[in-house]
């Protein structure tokens, strides 16, 4: 009974799969904020270096991974394939659950699969600085590691909220070498805006998204650096499916149901991206993908799919993408990755599209699932990746009524080992159950002439 | 050891089922009318709860008022510390409140309903914390404990520096007795709570301040507002801080009606508001549970009446509430009256706890 499905290091993928390439139409172009025209890369230049726009754009199918990259990704890639025989096991399911464990990282998290190639160009570009903005602490632990290697300074705009909750992910950033700053800070004119409007703000990754980006366009040894979202940070993110797809291939399997969590989206589009290339190119027309949201923020579930601005104070391009609106300061749940007012507009097209689909949970649920998870497979995972863990084990369930031997893969993202406090707080009884008041908001929206 | 101070108000309650809504200055008449006491049997059922915590001193009046009740529970140790008249009046209350503030108690359990509360409350204010075991015609305040069973949870589990701010309000029993609802925040009492529950506050960091929460709450409500809706807006401040955000004035306790930004009335009773409810096309009704009762309907709101909740619809009540006041109410309650109409509301409800964010909640069943 094989549990661990391993690759060879050079197994590793050498190429990035874009699937801009195998879209039916293209995407909607980003928004300049001011003028409502459609950007240029001279527009973003200020910010990312001259590669990173390049592979925003492209619809190249296939991009050349940097041996420099992979070199580096060598430290923990390929990542394992588990079989989670004991979780199908406990649930007495006939599906086969697969999950790829990307909680092996340095960072604990899939977050490095794009620090590091971020990191590494901008290095090629003579950039000296990297400023980004991290919610739960997992995007800038993972960039303050890749700078570290590529010997770049690194400033990283924390969501006050976490800044409090997750001491130790501050931690992980100053033994990389990082600096780590609570947001809204004092030290950009879009944080001190915030301060005064809200002192008692508990900050989001809009704000936080708003200082990074002004730091960067106000210093010009400065880039910056988006941890999700951006189509270029999903791309990098397909080594996870891309590395799924020849693992299965090893047991002669492939997935019916692909599930990731969904904030931003990049861990979701890592997973998926090359099996919605196969459903688009109708190598795979059936496979069913699946991105876990919370329902306290569930913007692909009950969000708009409009363009709108990527970070709170209107810096960044708008993009059409599901929204929840800019303004939104979703609350502070336990699940602080997910906490994202938007998500990737590749992943909301597929959406859209049909390509895709998503659901959202309750907390306390969620927690239930990562607990069954950890007392089967061991693995204590991040409240994020409970989602998809969830999802995962409701598709499991759901093959038990129909007695169909389904092969589900889902993407394990990260692990919890500094979310303990989230664990107490549900042994304790007090987690609370936030949602989103969607019908309230759709019923206003539909009868009242302009909400803003 | 944990110095209680215990007192009974003997004829509370007593005026309720006889019709008087209130029994201050109605003895005579309520006795008349044939009703029993039943305060000492509320309070021997927290006392019968207590009798394992060996960490208690009791300190109490003579007789009826605390002394007789303790004595047939077994409970000790006691000590005696004022002898009210043979038939106690508020101001055995006040000279018993004075003498726990003299002795320094940890905390005053009392047994009674609002005109107790505000007794004690006069005398100690905010020095002294205070729990009631509800035993009174009217519980608008929320110093009481949901029953007397829980009374002694509280009181075994507190600690001295788990407190936190309960209002206790002002019923005028005269105007009440006429069918007029006249009501005012007297003032804001502490209160213990079973910090167990709520040890992670710090986890939720917007949770800190109630006053943002309710503007938050405000600002979505007021949002989400639909022209010639009519609003039905219940008792509290966080309905109060709706209203304001709307530019308007609104009663604490009163239930009060809004619509296309201009109030329409104020301070409801039943009649009116169903005579109101006439003209209306679509209403939709704002409630926020009642402190660390959890009721929603049932409890200072009993204007909203189950031939209202029917006709308003149960998808057209939204209930608000703050984080804050959510944490310290475990559970939720429906009392509207009608227990067929109370099943309709489900087993969850959701509670709009800030801006674009509600809360999932269970919907308990009656104790």
């Amino acid at each position: 009974m094989q549990t661990k499905i391993l690759l060879d290091e050079e197994q590793m993928p050498k190429q990035w799969y874009n699937v801009q390439a195998d879209l039916r139409s293209p995407l909607d172009p980003p928004l300049h904020p001011k003028t409502q025209k459609p950007i240029g890369p001279q527009d973003l230049a200020a910010i990312f270096p001259m590669e990173l726009i390049r592979q925003e754009v492209t619809t190249d199918r296939h991009i050349d991974i940097p041996e420099e990259v992979r070199d580096v990704l060598r430290l923990w890639r390929p990542s394992p394939l588990y079989r989670a025989h004991r979780l199908e096991k406990f649930l007495k399911t006939p599906a086969k659950i697969y999950y790829k464990w990307e909680g092996v990282s340095p960072a604990g998290s899939h977050k490095p699969n794009t620090s590091i190639p971020q990191a590494y160009y901008n290095m090629k570009a003579g950039v000296e600085r990297i400023a980004t903005e991290t919610g739960a602490g997992q995007w800038g632990s993972a960039l303050a590691f890749a700078t570290m290697l590529f010997g770049l300074q690194c400033t990283i705009y924390m969501v006050r909220s976490s800044y409090a909750q997750k001491p130790y992910r501050k931690s992980m950033m100053h033994v990389w070498g990082a600096e780590c700053i609570p947001s809204p800070s004092t030290k950009t004119n879009a944080g001190r805006a915030m301060l005064e409007k809200d002192p008692d703000t508990p900050g989001s990754l809009g704000m936080a998204i708003s200082e990074a980006v002004e730091d960067a366009a106000s210093h010009t040894n400065t880039n910056y650096a988006l941890g999700s979202v951006l189509n270029h940070v999903c791309l990098h993110q397909t080594v996870i499916g891309l590395e799924c797809r020849e693992q299965l291939a090893m047991v002669d399997d492939y997935p019916d149901v692909v599930i990731g969590c969904v904030g931003g989206g990049s861990n979701f589009a890592g997973i998926s991206f090359p099996f919605a290339g196969d459903k688009l190119t109708g190598k795979h027309k059936d496979v069913d993908i699946v991105g876990a949201e919370p329902a306290s923020c569930p913007t692909l579930t009950k969000g708009l799919y409009t363009y709108d601005l990527a970070d709170e104070a209107g810096y960044t391009p708008l993009l059409k993408m599901f929204t929840l609106g800019h303004d939104f300061v979703p609350p502070s749940m336990h699940a602080g990755g997910l906490r994202y007012h938007g998500d990737s507009p590749i992943v909301s097209r597929l959406v859209h599209d049909g390509v895709m689909r998503a659901v959202a949970y309750h907390q306390s649920e969620v927690f239930d699932a990562a607990q069954t998870f950890a007392r089967t497979e061991g693995i204590i995972v991040a409240p994020e990746t409970a989602h998809a863990v969830k999802a995962a084990i409701d598709e499991a369930l759901k093959c038990n009524k129909t007695n169909e031997s389904k092969t589900i893969l889902f993407n394990c993202s990260g692990h919890g080992n500094f979310d303990m406090s989230a664990y107490d707080a549900y042994y304790a009884g007090s987690l609370v159950d936030y949602e989103y008041p969607d019908e309230l908001i759709k019923e206003a929206i539909a009868r009242i002439p302009k909400i803003s | 050891m944990k110095k209680i101070g215990f007192l009974i108000n003997p004829i509370a309650g007593m005026g309720g089922a006889v019709g008087l809504k209130g029994t201050d200055g109605k003895r005579e008449e309520a006795i008349v009318r044939g009703a029993v006491p039943q305060a000492i049997n509320r309070a021997k059922i927290t006392l019968n709860a207590l009798k394992n915590d060996k960490n208690l001193i009791f300190l109490t009046p003579s007789g009826e008022m605390g002394e007789d009740a303790l004595k047939e529970t077994h409970l000790e140790p006691v000590q005696v510390i004022s002898y009210p008249e043979n038939e106690s009046t508020a101001r055995d209350t006040k000279i018993a409140a004075q003498r726990f503030l003299e002795e320094g108690v940890d905390l005053i359990l009392f047994c009674g309903g609002d005109g107790t509360a505000r007794d004690i409350f006069d005398i100690v204010g905010r020095n002294v914390a205070i729990l009631g075991i509800p035993a009174g015609v009217k519980m608008y305040s929320g110093v009481f404990a949901i029953n007397p069973s829980v009374a002694a949870e509280v009181v075994t589990g507190f600690e001295v520096q788990s407190l936190r701010d309960s209002e206790v309000m002002d019923v005028d029993e005269d105007a009440y007795r006429n069918g007029e609802l006249k009501t005012r925040l007297h003032g804001i009492a502490r209160v213990p709570y079973l910090a167990g529950k709520t040890q992670f506050s710090k986890q939720i960091y917007e949770d800190s301040n109630e006053e943002r929460a309710k503007k938050d709450i405000a600002r979505f409500i007021h949002e989400i507002m639909i022209p010639d809706v009519l609003y039905i807006l219940g008792a509290g401040t966080t309905l109060e801080a709706i209203a304001r955000e709307t530019g308007l004035h609104k009663t604490l306790l009163g239930i009060d009606a809004i619509k296309n930004g201009n109030m329409i009335a104020r301070d409801l009773d039943e009649k009116t508001l169903w005579a109101l409810l006439e003209h209306e096309q679509e209403t939709k009704i704002l409630l926020s549970p009642i402190g660390a009762q959890g009721f929603i309907l049932g409890r200072g709101n009993q204007q909203i009446s189950p031939r209202i909740v029917k006709r308003v619809g149960i998808r057209n009540i939204i209930v608000v509430s703050t984080p804050h006041k959510l944490r310290e109410t475990p559970v939720l309650y429906v009392d509207s009256g009608d227990p067929v109409l109370d099943q309709d509301f489900g087993d969850f409800v959701q509670v709009i706890s800030g801006y674009r964010i509600a809360q999932r909640r269970k919907i308990s069943q009656l104790p």
